[in-house]
């Protein structure tokens, strides 16, 4: 690939290569249990991101009725709608869940571990488990039974992951990340077995995360039977918008500078009833 | 000649539409600013030629992360 020739990426190679040595000849690891040892310092790297990721998703949620209308009012009109939510966003101080750098940081690792896997060879002890699940991870995951099974956990745990980690209410974008591990099972399957394994880990800790951290944004005050008020038709819209009102918990000062971008929508509302 | 001296920048873009087709599609992520990073990088390229345009769009790489605002954010 091109990619080999920018020469950070043949030193990040050798890097990864004695991390997987050191797991394995130090801490006594198998090949392929070095390589989720691997995902796993990572994503606890990662974990500090991962923390403020739940306090805005927390934040997203006291939101939601308000950003539910915003939607609806221009519905037509895909840019326009993006374009008035990330208003929305920055006047009320939100902090939308998702963001490039954490997926960016990962990706260096992800480059280095392909080429280690693809230049190197990593002699017998690769094993997952017992079974031979997967005995050479330098191998290509089509010629081994475990790779099978770890593509079809791919696949679920890709979709799963998107579930919980889209941030966007696109409908159309979420049913594309949905449907894209599918097609990009075939090209994974030519991949390294160990690469598809970074994978599987990695995803399977984003499900994971994803699992605690809905549990504790439940737990944030913001009932969804009041959100589904703001789902009945525009009329009420003012109403649902007193009850989301009454709803958020008033401590926080973001609330109160809610108010004046609300007030001038309604004023527009009336203007256009007359 | 103006066409020539674009030759760089189109190059970069052509990067960003390699990440875009290849990693990208991988990893999906949504960006929390709009236009979003990659987008980005494509205007900051097209207007700034790509060494400006490189520096612009890896701040704003660096400004997608948990703890920005995300918004609106166009290339100036």
């Amino acid at each position: 690939m091109i990619l080999y020739t920018i020469p950070i990426i043949s030193q990040l190679e050798t890097v990864m290569q004695h991390v997987l040595e050191w797991f394995h000849n130090n801490v006594g690891l198998t090949w392929a249990w070095s390589i989720v040892a691997v995902t796993v310092v990572v994503r606890m790297i990662l974990v500090p991101l991962t923390i403020r990721q739940i306090h805005s998703m927390q934040n997203l949620q006291k939101f939601a009725p308000q950003m539910k209308e915003i939607q609806k009012k221009y519905k037509g009109d895909k840019p326009r709608q993006n374009e008035e939510l990330m208003k929305f966003y920055r006047e009320n101080n939100i902090n939308p869940a998702a963001s490039c750098l954490p997926m960016l940081l990962q990706l260096p690792v992800f480059i280095a571990l392909y080429y280690t896997l693809k230049h190197e060879q990593f002699p017998q002890g690769a094993d997952l488990s017992w079974l031979n699940f997967i005995h050479d991870i330098s191998a290509g995951t089509t010629t081994q039974w475990g790779g099978y099974i770890l593509l079809v956990v791919y696949v679920a745990s890709q979709m799963a992951s998107t579930l919980f980690m889209a941030a966007t209410a696109d409908k159309t974008q979420r049913t594309l990340f949905m449907i894209m591990p599918l097609f990009f099972v075939f090209i994974i399957a030519r991949f390294p077995a160990g690469l598809v394994l970074y994978w599987v880990t990695t995803n399977l800790w984003t499900v994971g995360q994803g699992l605690i951290t809905r549990r504790l944004v439940s737990k944030a005050p913001a009932p969804t039977v009041e959100r589904r008020s703001s789902r009945t038709p525009p009329k009420d819209d003012g109403s649902s918008e007193n009850g989301a009102n009454r709803e958020s918990p008033p401590p926080t000062p973001a609330p109160a500078a809610t108010q004046r971008p609300r007030q001038v929508r309604r004023k527009k509302k009336r203007t256009s009833r007359r | 000649m103006s066409a020539v001296l674009r030759i760089p920048a189109t190059l970069g873009v052509g990067l960003v539409w390699l990440y875009r087709l290849t990693l990208g599609a991988l990893f999906p992520t949504t960006c929390k600013y709009h236009p979003s990073c990659s987008e980005y990088a494509v205007q900051a390229l097209h207007h700034h030629g790509l060494v400006r345009g490189s520096i612009l769009a890896g701040w704003r790489l660096l400004r997608c992360n948990p703890w920005s605002r995300g918004g609106f954010d166009p290339v100036r």
